[in-house]
């Protein structure tokens, strides 16, 4: 401390551990917001199509879903959240007996103004199975699900919705 | 480095102005922490304590690192050269 250099660098690393300390409150304090929203999701369409994946130049089953989600995730909002990755999941056994969960819908919600979720979309991403056929798929549950990333701290998950045993008829080969 | 910069950049302080400067860095550090974590989550805003913090520690800058007189009050006494023997 008899220097400028030694005041720095004394101070610094003091500094930086206080520092550490400060973002270790603010991870904790993220811990006492439990907020667990709720929200409905109605699946209105779902229908297995044969497809044709032109890369592959190869015809293979495809699952599409209409679908309607009114949830409202604003309290997940607090001082340590950045932001949150919202995405709709497929849920199903499939004819190999290996469960399932695919990402069929997603969106990041970066500020709280756009975090109340009025959707009314289809799928992004069409369900393929390893398989190439749903045969044998008894049924498909739809949950909306969430992944809070904070600034500082652990990444949190958390469902806001679900929709269970969406069948389908494998004759008419629709939901 | 005092080679380089001379003795104005080396900014020397005596040693109760030392021990003052740790008390008040640490004391202010600390204490700056808790003051902006609760700000920050009053106004629930992490950039608000980022930005609170980081401005006290530059007050804080200024008020220890340059050699206030404050800091230079007891300058060490050093006792009178002694006369060197002669047959020597």
């Amino acid at each position: 401390m008899h220097n400028l250099l030694s005041r720095v660098n004394n101070i610094s690393a003091f500094l930086s551990s206080c520092m550490m300390c400060l973002m270790g409150a603010v991870a904790l304090s993220s811990l006492l917001y439990t907020a667990d929203p709720k929200g409905t999701l109605t699946i209105k369409s779902a229908s297995i199509k044969e497809n044709e994946i032109r890369y592959y130049h190869r015809k293979q089953e495809m699952g599409f879903v209409g679908f309607k989600i009114d949830a409202d995730l604003t309290p997940l909002f607090h001082w340590n959240t950045k932001q949150l990755f919202v995405w709709l999941e497929a849920e199903y056994t499939g004819s190999d007996g290996v469960t399932n969960e695919v990402a069929v819908w997603d969106r990041i919600v970066r500020r709280k103004e756009d975090a109340y979720l009025k959707v009314n979309g289809r799928q992004q991403y069409p369900i393929k199975d390893m398989q190439k056929t749903f045969n044998g798929v008894p049924a498909f549950n739809f949950t909306l699900k969430y992944n809070l990333m904070p600034h500082v701290g652990l990444l949190t998950y958390g469902e806001a919705a679900r929709a269970d045993g969406i069948p389908y008829n494998s004759t008419s080969r629709h939901i | 480095m005092s080679a380089i910069f001379g003795d104005a950049l080396e900014a020397k302080i005596d040693f109760h102005g030392q021990a003052l400067v740790e008390l008040i860095a640490k004391a202010w550090l600390v204490v700056a922490a808790v003051v902006s974590f609760v700000v920050g989550w009053w106004f629930q805003s992490l950039r608000l304590t980022l930005v609170a913090y980081g401005a006290s520690t530059l007050i804080l800058a200024v008020v220890v690192l340059p050699p206030w007189p404050m800091y230079n009050k007891h300058p060490v006494k050093w006792l009178p050269v002694k006369e060197k023997p002669k047959n020597e």
